[in-house]
């Protein structure tokens, strides 16, 4: 004979739901999953920022770098020389044009190396001098052949960089 | 005993033990969330938290056009773990290669520029850290972290670049290696300059990565401010260039050239050589560090003729057509002196214009000694002379004046021509800054503003004006300051085709003992255009080689003068000087 606490039909009814079970685990389950998948986005997240972080690092840097560039190239000193690589002398003699009086003022005259008051070349000191311009000697040439035969096509002849070549102002 | 009651009894027993069990867990639960929260919680955050120093940094230091004289940049020590050392493997393009620890040696030292024998016993050892490099620029750091070697790790540090070199070295001083502002503007407005480090704290996991949302600025940073200058770049690396050039064919001590602009009273240029670069100071002398045109006083000779004539006017002691008898050699009424000319001569006449055109200290001494010693006294002070100016640039120095209470008999007479006092080149700059401007003197400017990093001004000096001489008397002695330029013997060499030129050369002996011996400090100050001035430049040559008159200082000065003429686009004078006497029988010159 069987014993039973409750009647029959009252533990019948208190047989646990097979669905309900079911929705507790898969609701567990789901929680579970949701709590990994954020924390996995969270993480991640995170881990993105920190490359975006180190490629903007990374970033500032070459900006650096190129800007120290220009510094170099853009100092009076890198222009001075480049200037007298070139063969140019500073002509002190001022000329000026009123274009709404339409007059001249000074006399214009050629600059002679030997009557410059200024050295050329540079002379101040710069030791954070690095990229500088560079002249090759086929470049050049080229150019004084250019003006020579005074043509108007635009100059080839241009200051070689070590980053590249910046192209002479087609202006003679 | 029932079944039933068995198995109820075994139920009370086992809620017991689970009351029992709840109870621990629920005082556990309320030992941890109420009574020791915050402790456990404060705990718990240590473990996570982090604080990070944010550097702030240091401002731009521009000129007038903005162009950039001092910056910022990082800079990086290149260090490396010798117990670590080995060789590397990389996979490029699915080929596994493995570089050896020579070659990476080898590459190491060709980007730092090492010996690689130095470099190997540096990777030698059994320790964690050894420094290979230091300072080293982006370009190489970069290079290297291309290599991706494990044992290699850098410092990052801030760094001060100089990106012109010498330009304006000498009033822009420099910072040391830790980035303390050692000298000039550097240090001078270093509250300006510096900025203010943040701190930052955040949060992160047991594998060291950031949590999101953790971070917490509990101090801002704050990058310093921009210190703009008067100084224009350009003019003043011309001048810097001229007077290396000077000093080097004079074989001079040193050399400075001050370029003002009369009517707002900028300094635009102060150039001088031997100068300082700031990125490595310690390749000059200390004395080279400084700036001379701030802080170095010279007894001014001739020069202080201009001013000496601008008294002369002012007060009415003489007219433009007063004349003096000048002889080369005036012998004084006290303690056997005398006062004499550069020159041997026959006795002039001269009026003021004569005066100053021949140099003749006899003829300024009989001009000027008319005004009360104390009125000339006021009128030396009203030029600047005798106190330092409101630049307050470090080091500066005041000259000496000395109290005209002082003066003996002698001092009182030579102070007209410039003995018996000490002036910088700065005072004696602004001193014909006054007279080019209508007889108003102007305070100094270097430093136009500071501005903060948002843009606002965070500084900006104020500038009074001192009326030392009046409008007439000063333009009066602008016309017979031309009249050096156009007769003077050495004052023609510093004439300008084109332009009016003012001006007044100087051959200030210097002092030996008691005496004077036979070094001297020359100088050309002038003004242009004379019609309507826009520049004073000011030249001062010390202890030129074998040289005993002012003829080396004219053409640094022509050629400076020239340049910020071109370079500012002022047009040529359309107008001729005034014919006023100026020969040694005190009459116009033919010529004129």
């Amino acid at each position: 004979m069987s014993a039973y606490m409750v009647s029959e039909r009252d533990a019948k009814k208190l047989k646990p739901s097979l669905t309900a079970g079911l929705i507790f685990v898969l609701g567990i389950v789901a929680v579970l999953i949701g709590q990994i998948s954020l924390n996995m986005v969270l993480t991640q997240d995170a881990y993105q920022l920190r490359a975006l972080k180190i490629e903007k690092q990374s970033l500032a840097t070459d900006v650096q770098i190129i800007q120290e560039e220009v510094s170099s190239l853009s100092s009076p000193q890198n222009l001075a020389d480049a200037a007298n690589m070139l063969g140019m002398i500073a002509n002190p003699a001022s000329v000026m044009l009123d274009i709404e009086s339409d007059k001249i003022y000074g006399k214009p005259s050629p600059a002679r190396a030997e009557g410059s008051a200024v050295a050329s070349a540079n002379l101040v000191a710069n030791s954070a001098l690095g990229t500088v311009s560079e002249f090759s000697m086929a470049t050049v040439a080229a150019g004084e052949l250019e003006v020579s035969v005074a043509t108007s096509k635009l100059a080839t002849s241009g200051l070689v960089l070590k980053s590249g070549l910046i192209p002479a102002s087609p202006t003679r | 005993m029932g079944t039933h009651a068995k198995l109820s009894r075994r139920l009370g027993a086992f809620a017991v033990i689970l009351f029992l069990m709840v109870a621990a867990l629920g005082f556990r639960l309320v030992d941890f969330q109420v009574v020791r929260a915050a402790e456990i919680q404060k705990t718990s955050l240590e473990t996570r938290k982090l604080t990070q120093t944010i550097s702030s940094l240091r401002g731009d230091i521009l000129d007038s056009s903005g162009q950039i004289l001092a910056k910022t940049v990082l800079r990086y020590d290149v260090n490396a773990a010798p117990k670590r050392v080995g060789p590397v493997f990389q996979t490029i393009d699915g080929v596994r290669t493995e570089r050896s620890v020579d070659e990476i040696a080898l590459d190491l030292s060709q980007l730092l520029g090492l010996d690689y024998r130095e470099l190997i016993l540096k990777l030698a050892g059994d320790s964690e850290y050894a420094n290979l490099a230091k300072t080293v620029n982006a370009e190489t750091y970069n290079a290297i972290r291309g290599m991706n070697v494990p044992w290699i790790f850098f410092d990052q540090f801030e760094d001060r670049l100089y990106p012109m070199g010498a330009v304006a070295g000498n009033v822009l001083g420099f910072v040391g290696s830790d980035g303390t502002p050692l000298a000039g503007l550097e240090r001078q407005y270093n509250t300006c300059l510096a900025g203010i480090d943040g701190q930052e704290t955040f949060e992160r996991s047991s594998d060291g990565v950031r949590i999101p949302t953790s971070n917490l600025t509990t101090q801002p940073t704050e990058n310093g401010g921009a210190l703009n200058l008067t100084i224009d770049a350009n003019l003043q690396f011309f001048a810097q260039q001229v007077l290396a050039d000077t000093v080097s064919s004079l074989s001079a001590q040193w050399a400075s050239a001050i370029v003002l602009d009369v009517e707002t009273g900028k300094i635009l240029a102060a150039a001088e050589a031997p100068t300082v670069d700031p990125n490595d100071p310690a390749a000059v002398v200390s004395a080279d560090r400084g700036s001379r045109i701030f802080q170095a006083a010279f007894e001014p000779g001739s020069i202080m003729k201009a001013l000496s004539a601008a008294m002369v006017l002012d007060t009415g002691t003489a007219s433009e057509y007063d004349t003096v008898n000048a002889p080369d050699r005036m012998q004084l009424d006290f303690d056997n002196e005398y006062i004499k000319d550069s020159f041997s001569h026959e006795d002039y006449t001269l009026s003021l214009a004569g005066v100053l055109r021949y140099s003749s200290n006899t003829g300024m001494t009989k001009f000027a000694s008319q005004i009360d010693r104390k009125v000339r006294y006021d009128y030396l002070q009203k030029f600047g002379f005798g106190t330092v100016s409101p630049l307050r640039f470090e080091g500066e120095s005041s000259g000496i004046l000395h109290p005209v209470s002082e003066w003996d008999e002698m001092t009182n007479l030579v102070t007209t021509f410039g003995q018996g006092i000490s002036v910088t080149s700065l005072q004696m700059a602004y001193a014909y800054q006054a007279i080019a401007n209508g007889g108003v003197r102007l305070d100094p400017l270097l430093v136009e503003s500071c501005l903060n990093e948002d843009g606002t001004i965070a500084f900006a000096p104020t500038q009074e004006a001192t009326r030392v001489v009046s409008t007439a008397s000063a333009n009066l002695d602008l016309e017979l300051l031309e009249k050096v330029v156009e007769f003077g013997g050495v004052g023609k060499t510093a004439a300008i085709p084109g332009y009016r030129v003012a001006g007044k050369t100087g051959t200030g002996q210097l002092k030996a003992g008691s005496g004077y011996g036979e070094e001297y400090a020359i100088s050309f100050y002038g003004i242009a255009p004379a019609e309507d001035p826009k520049f004073v430049v000011g030249i001062t040559i010390y202890k030129p080689e074998g040289v005993s008159n002012s003829a080396g200082a004219t053409p640094p000065f022509k050629a400076i003068m020239q340049q910020a003429l071109k370079h500012y686009r002022i047009p040529p004078s359309t107008t001729e000087s005034r014919s006023v006497p100026s020969n040694k029988f005190g009459e116009v010159d033919e010529n004129d």
